[in-house]
């Protein structure tokens, strides 16, 4: 079966390249267009990973990871932030949150799922 | 020091205040502008030559292929060729998904600059509307009251509105960024 994957970004244009990128290599993406969107689909369904951008309306990246850690069901569940993002201090924050690792934007797709592959398989 | 000095110093400052302000502001304006700019240029140019090779590489792939339907032997050159477009292909599919992820960090740019332009005109109203107050009999003590006042207010306005326009996007150039696992 399929690895599951939820992509969280606010970016229509950058949801489109994740789910061609990570598709093509194999995995189901599922797209939710903010926080509070991803920690509903989240909850709704266990995914393998979580890819989230930082800097979203209603719940930015940190909110959701912070909301993801305190479910029972995702204490263990890879989380890897997308963000254009670089700065050692918002690494800091995002580790303190509960990300497990932090790309900048923008990716290349092979780059992508040879993460997304060292981290679930 | 006479009234007359006075309320030209507190001119001159609150003037000056308003130019100072201003600049700052726009000058951060044109910097995200030009950054804008750079990006969108150097992703477009990435794409068209992404497109365009990846375009010429199937049309290639294209003949090869027809090659082979017409009954033509497939040589393990022909075989290795084939390999090599394919790869070739993707490589190009690979750039231009990175290019095509400009739009999100210049739409954050141009959000940032946007917020920006808002927030100085709402500056700029206080130092109307304040003047619009100040009363055309007004002692030398009042003005100096109401112009501290309509600089004070700018100054703070000014940094209110620098702390709610963190810099999210730093990149100039469409390489791909850094990847750390933790």
């Amino acid at each position: 079966m399929a690895k599951t994957i939820l992509a969280v970004d606010d970016s229509g244009s950058l949801r489109q390249m994740v789910v061609f990128s990570l598709r093509a290599a194999g995995y189901q993406v599922t797209e939710a267009i903010d926080g509070q969107d991803g920690l509903d689909k989240a909850q709704a369904q266990i995914f393998d990973l979580v890819l989230t951008d930082q800097n979203m309306p209603r719940m930015d990246g940190f909110s959701l990871i912070r909301a993801l850690r305190a479910l029972p069901t995702y204490q263990k569940v890879p989380i890897l932030m997308l963000t254009t993002e670089s700065s050692d201090e918002m690494k800091a924050k995002g580790r303190a949150a509960g990300a497990n690792g932090w790309l900048v934007k923008p990716f290349d797709p092979q780059r992508l799922t040879e993460v997304v592959k060292k981290v679930i398989g | 020091m006479t009234i007359n000095n006075s309320l030209a110093s507190k001119v001159t400052d609150l003037l000056s205040g308003l130019s100072d302000h201003g600049s700052q502001h726009l000058t951060e304006v044109e910097s995200d502008l030009i950054q804008t700019n750079a990006l969108l240029t150097e992703a477009i140019e990435k794409l068209s030559a992404s497109f365009m090779a990846i375009h010429a590489a199937v049309i290639e792939q294209q003949h090869m292929v027809d090659g082979l339907a017409t009954g033509m032997l497939v040589s393990p050159e022909a075989t290795s060729a084939l390999k090599a477009k394919s790869t070739l292909i993707d490589q190009h599919v690979n750039a231009a998904v990175t290019g095509l992820q400009f739009q999100d960090m210049t739409n954050q740019l141009i959000g940032r600059t946007l917020r920006r332009v808002v927030g100085f005109r709402d500056l700029l109203e206080v130092t109307g509307t304040s003047s619009i107050a100040i009363p055309i009999d007004a002692s030398n003590e009042q003005l100096h009251g109401i112009l501290t006042h309509i600089n004070e207010t700018l100054k703070t306005e000014s940094q209110d509105l620098e702390k709610e326009l963190w810099k999210a996007v730093c990149q100039t150039h469409m390489e791909s960024g850094d990847i750390e696992l933790f």
